[in-house]
């Protein structure tokens, strides 16, 4: 990477993009009264907001307020920030498997199986599931993009996220160059995350007994991805990328809330285990996308292709159109999005109790083999011509529906006692959205 | 050397920009003569021009008495586009419109917006690709040092 | 296994073959009105994008691929 002819010049660029960062704009005429240097202020920056409602039918369901606010910096530059709140409530799988019988369970916080006020019974034939699950989730991120020259950019940003058990924090940099008058642009990118995990409780020591109540203290994780990326465009109405990344984790990467039924040769629980991943984990995908569009519509379809060294893998294809009304004031965008995954090597639905040791188990669906379905529409209409030109150019208002159906594939042949019973339920989900831009 | 060079950057304007508006071009080279020419290209969908028009403004409006005249080339596809952009913007310097890029292409424009400051011999002497508020100062500055040029 | 090794290499041969023929691709810098829409954006739907994103991070096995820039306007 040839940043300057000398240091000197490096120096220069630095100190014009740091004045660039800090400097306002106001500063290139008459400051005027405090009212015109907040409405200056807010001129410079421009503002998406969005509430999301998020339920799942019978488990989960959440709100996200999400808002991030972008500002084009003097010397062509940008900085990004972005805060999301997140609020989840419900009932949440625990990862043990229906069962003909009752079934009680302790809530991560229970000490024993002594106080009441920490236990679940699920009647036969339900999916186990915590119904006091809660969380609430807090995060941010800031994004800096300084222009090296006309045609190459560096950026760096971080991003922290905390919950009451998980604290993460992540950095990432990566530098752009474009090529054939802005035609091409080749992209590379590194990232790095720290996470801190304090689960309610105590980590629980892994394939341990439940009833148990082994646990311990704190955990932590880390990961690194990296990222190259190539975007094209095709010809006036066709924007094309490929990007190719690859991450690894290590450290804790077991859900400490999640247990494994071990079942007896008739099919009855007779224990669980709290579940067991193994420490590391690498990733690979490539990711294409595709823009179209002409006057009045435009189209996207992306696909990804992912594969780790859990044996997951995974084909996403998505599908997105756009369509602009007469007065190119309001859209309207249908998609689709279609998902499969294969399940990760150690994803046991059930331990049978007389089967052979296991290192790793998990009976978590998020590794299960399943193919995934969302539908969605979007409304957006443009206010900066309505309303007497209140706002500006990119004033939206938008509202989203989406419907997620994710369908588990059926493990292996179920034991006597589970006969009729609907083992690997399917999640149905519903996102509701409102979103303003200014 | 100079002059057949301003003619020509001229004649290549009258050309391009076809029959209809000769005869407005024939004036306008006339008064072009001995003045400073910032040449820029522009397009309503171009982000940086937004705040490249208002200095084009102030430029113009603070040197048109010293011989600064600003012609904004404009380069959308549909000439509705550019009126919506100018209605906003309401420029005082002069717009032509070049909707199929060959006054662009004659000048090689590389990135948008482009500008080219041409002196009093009609020999371009600076280009610039690209608008940041930043460049600001730097730019006038070179506009001045035309000016003061004989 | 086999059968995603070649979607793997031929998603990657794809990439090398569009940065081959990508000098005779593209267009003129003042012909990029669709290109700098807003919907025309790879990172258009960026809000959008990160609640879905958060949504299927919690539910599969896989998370985002996505990110960075290129296209658009190609302004400055």
């Amino acid at each position: 990477m040839q940043l300057g002819a000398d240091s000197g010049s490096v120096r220069r660029k630095l100190i014009a993009a740091s004045c660039a960062l800090l400097g306002s704009s106001a500063a290139r005429g008459d400051p005027g009264s405090i009212t015109d240097q907040i409405g200056r202020l807010i001129e410079d920056w421009k503002f998406q907001s969005a509430l999301a409602y998020y339920r799942e039918d019978g488990r989960i369901q959440a709100i996200e307020p999400v808002i991030s606010a972008v500002r084009d910096l003097s010397d062509g530059g940008k900085l990004a920030f972005n805060f999301t709140f997140d609020s989840l409530s419900g009932s949440s799988p625990n990862g043990a498997l229906p069962s003909r019988l009752p079934q009680t369970f302790a809530s991560p916080s229970a000490r024993s199986f002594a106080a009441a006020r920490h236990l679940y019974t699920v009647s036969p034939g339900r999916l186990p599931s915590d119904p006091d699950y809660s969380d609430a989730r807090v995060a941010g991120g800031v994004d800096w993009t300084l222009p090296l020259s006309r045609l190459m950019r560096l950026s760096v940003g971080g991003k922290v996220s905390y919950e009451d058990d998980f604290y993460s924090a992540t950095v990432s940099t990566a530098v752009e160059r474009d090529f054939n008058d802005k035609n091409t642009t080749v992209s590379l990118g590194v990232s790095g995350e720290f996470d801190f995990l304090q689960p309610i409780g105590g980590a629980p020591t892994p394939l341990s007994d439940y009833a148990l109540f082994e646990k311990g203290g704190h955990e932590t994780k880390r990961g690194q991805a990296l990222l190259v990326g190539l975007t094209q465009v095709m010809t006036r109405n066709w924007l094309s990328e490929i990007n190719l990344s690859l991450d690894r984790f290590s450290g804790y990467l077991n859900d400490p809330y999640k247990i494994v039924s071990v079942l007896d040769g008739v099919g009855d629980p007779v224990s669980y285990v709290y579940e067991n991943r193994p420490d590391s984990r690498t990733r690979r995908s490539v990711y294409l996308d595709n823009r179209v569009g002409w006057k009045r519509e435009s189209a996207g379809l992306s696909l990804r292709y992912m594969t780790d060294t859990w044996g997951v893998h995974s084909d996403t294809a998505q599908f997105r159109l756009r369509w602009w009304t007469a007065g190119a004031d309001q859209y309207f965008e249908p998609s689709v999005r279609w998902y499969r995954q294969s399940a990760a090597d150690f994803y046991r639905p059930w331990i049978p109790q007389d089967g052979p040791q296991e290192t790793y188990a998990s009976a978590d669906s998020r590794l299960a083999a399943f193919h995934a379905l969302t539908y969605g529409l979007k409304y957006g209409i443009r206010l900066a011509d309505h309303f007497g030109g209140f706002g500006r150019e990119g004033t939206e208002f938008n509202v989203r529906l989406e419907y997620y159906q994710q369908t588990i594939q059926n493990g292996p042949a179920a034991p006597a006692a589970l006969q009729g019973l609907d083992l690997y339920p399917s999640l149905k989900a519903v996102l509701f959205q409102i979103g303003f831009s200014y | 050397m100079s002059r057949i060079r301003r003619f020509g950057i001229m004649f290549a304007f009258a050309c391009a920009l076809g029959g209809a508006s000769r005869a407005a071009d024939t004036e306008d080279l006339d008064g072009l003569r001995g003045r400073v020419v910032y040449l820029d290209f522009w397009a309503s969908w171009c982000e940086p021009c937004r705040h490249s028009f208002p200095w084009m403004q102030r430029m113009q409006q603070g040197y048109e008495g010293r011989g600064l005249t600003i012609i904004a080339v404009n380069l959308d596809r549909e000439r509705a586009d550019a009126e919506a952009f100018l209605r906003k913007f309401k420029p005082d310097f002069r717009i032509r419109f070049d909707p199929e890029g060959k006054l662009a292409e004659r000048f090689q424009v590389r990135g948008m917006p482009t500008s080219i400051l041409i002196d009093r011999h009609g020999v371009a002497r600076f280009t610039r690709v690209g608008f940041r508020p930043a460049d600001e100062p730097e730019y006038a500055r070179r506009i001045e040092d035309l000016l003061a040029e004989q | 296994m086999l059968r995603y090794k070649w979607k793997l290499w031929s998603a990657i041969a794809a990439g090398c073959l569009m940065s081959a023929g990508c000098s005779s691709l593209g267009v003129k810098p003042w012909q990029r009105e669709l290109l700098s829409r807003q919907d025309m954006q790879l990172d258009g739907s960026g809000l959008d994008d990160a609640i879905d994103d958060h949504m299927y991070f919690s539910k599969e096995a896989s998370s985002g691929g996505r990110s960075f820039g290129g296209g658009g306007c190609g302004c400055n």
